[in-house]
């Protein structure tokens, strides 16, 4: 057997329809390895990420993550997905509860934490997210950075070996974007693996190994984001980053 | 007209009113109580992905919805005998309001349910839990503050409904009114009278309706 990574894709594709969202992605990421993910809107990349955790079920190839093949009965997938952090682009707080309980809640549940532990956690998380003062506010009581920010802190309170981030700042105002940034940063440089979809170029020369560059649902390009952003392979990518270059 | 307009055996015949009035009171109340019974076993019944539950609970519901209260009541009344099932009036009559309520409580509770954005459901998904827990500690939740509302306003629907008990001569508010109406061939008293019943009913439920409304505001206020 070739060596596995945290997050191995082999061969795999994906249909929605008669649509091939995802042709022949062959990808590996390594444990504490930072991972962006770029390319064009419609390209097929939340539905990459979105197959790692089994929000999507991809249609042929293997997919193994932590070392669990996704789709063998072996695979406990609820399990495996206490292990997998997921952050949206559009927060998905849960708004009946406050930040805190928004974090501590999978950890009491799933976890079997202890409720006062879980809280204690839950506390520091905030603390570190910056949000300290947040913890009895209810999601609409914070701005959309604060949100995410909760977010992070609610995966992050399941303590995951793997994070996935779906454009965690495309629905920021741009004054709240670097807030965001600084958080998944931080959590980066504590040696998380993580794959990220985003355009966030700075984000992606600090703390990425890689960036993959997305086209029409096949992996087009990869390198270090110095190759990729100064050196540029194809004429695709090229095009897309004079795109997200201009503004 | 109005001289001709007997307060007097109104006043009369009120202890007769007061024990309908109690009478449709408690009968709606477990009829309520049954109707989310079956609302809640016909709603899980529905949002099942295979057709075995899925089938029959729809199949229910539309058959409810598409024949008259009063078709059900007397399929009931008249139909359960002759399977060998002989029950009281009252109880036939609690039956049917709950199983034609229940019917309409499925589809507000399913329509809360759906309500729930799908990132909702997602988010939880992601973060290890079990169809069990999400619906427990993510989605009903939630759900739930929609649909007070609409499930109020299904109970001012049932009380009304309740009258055609007294077509299987269920002792309760409209057929006092009957009573009286028939006894003293005073229709005007009767029937006025029971409507002011009706009324004084509505406006308890709407402005629980209102309270609660008050209340998942501002609840509403922190989602
Ligand atoms: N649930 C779905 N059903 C059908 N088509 C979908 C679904 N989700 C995404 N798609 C399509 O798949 C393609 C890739 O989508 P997506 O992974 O969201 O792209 P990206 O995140 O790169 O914008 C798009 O053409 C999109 O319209
Ligand atoms: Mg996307």
């Amino acid at each position: 057997m070739t060596k596995t990574g945290m997050i191995d894709f082999r061969g795999v594709n994906k249909w929605f329809g008669a649509l091939n969202v995802l042709k022949d992605i062959t990808l590996s990421v390594e444990p504490r390895e930072v991972v962006v993910v770029c390319g064009p809107s419609g390209s097929g990349k939340s539905t990459l990420i979105r197959c790692v955790n089994g929000l999507e079920a991809i249609k042929d190839g293997d997919l193994v993550v932590d070392g669990q093949r996704l789709g063998d009965p072996a695979t406990n997938m609820t399990q495996l997905r206490t292990e997998i952090g997921f952050v949206f682009q559009s927060f998905n707080l849960y708004p009946h509860k406050t930040a805190l309980e928004n974090v501590t809640l999978a950890p009491i549940h799933v976890r079997k934490t202890p409720r006062a532990e879980a809280e204690k956690a839950g506390r520091e998380l905030l603390a570190k997210v910056g949000l300290a003062d947040k913890v009895n506010a209810y999601p609409a009581q914070l701005s959309g950075g604060q949100q995410q920010r909760v977010a992070i802190a609610r995966c992050l309170g399941m303590r995951p070996k793997i994070m996935l981030f779906d454009e965690p700042t495309s629905a920021l105002d741009p004054e709240m974007i670097s807030e965001v940034l600084d958080v998944m940063v931080a959590v980066a440089e504590e040696g998380m693996t993580m794959m990220v979809v985003t355009h966030e170029m700075g984000f992606a020369r600090k703390v990425a190994q890689r960036v993959v560059f997305m086209d029409a649902g096949a992996i087009v390009e990869s390198g270090t984001p110095d190759e990729f952003f100064s050196h540029p392979r194809t004429d695709r990518s090229r095009a897309f980053l004079s795109k997200i270059l201009r503004h | 007209m109005l001289e001709n307009f007997s307060f007097r055996t109104i006043v009369e015949y009120l202890p007769l009113f007061g024990q309908g009035l109690v009478t449709t009171v408690w009968l709606s109340a477990l009829s309520f109580v049954g109707a989310l019974a079956v609302g809640i076993v016909l709603c899980a019944m529905n949002l099942q992905r295979g057709w075995l539950f899925r089938t029959p609970a729809k199949a229910y519901i539309d058959a409810v919805r598409a024949t008259p209260l009063l078709a059900q009541l007397y399929f009931l009344y008249f139909g359960l005998p002759r399977l060998g099932f002989v029950l009281p009036e009252l109880v036939v009559g609690i039956l049917a309001l709950s199983l034609n309520s229940g019917a309409y409580v499925a589809e507000i509770i399913r329509a809360g349910i759906l309500s729930i954005p799908r990132g909702q459901v997602e988010a939880s998904v992601a973060s290890g839990m079990t169809y069990v827990q999400r619906m427990r500690l993510v989605v009903l939740p939630q759900a739930f503050k929609v649909t007070i509302p609409p499930l109020l306003g299904q109970a001012i629907v049932l009380v009304k409904d309740s009258a055609l008990l007294s077509l299987i001569s269920v002792a309760e508010l409209t057929r006092a009114g009957q009573l009286l109406a028939s006894d003293r061939f005073m229709p005007a008293e009767g029937f006025l009278t029971i409507a002011a019943f009706y009324l004084l009913l509505y406006y308890c439920l709407k402005g629980l309706a209102t309270l609660s409304g008050r209340w998942l505001g501002t609840a509403g206020a922190r989602t």
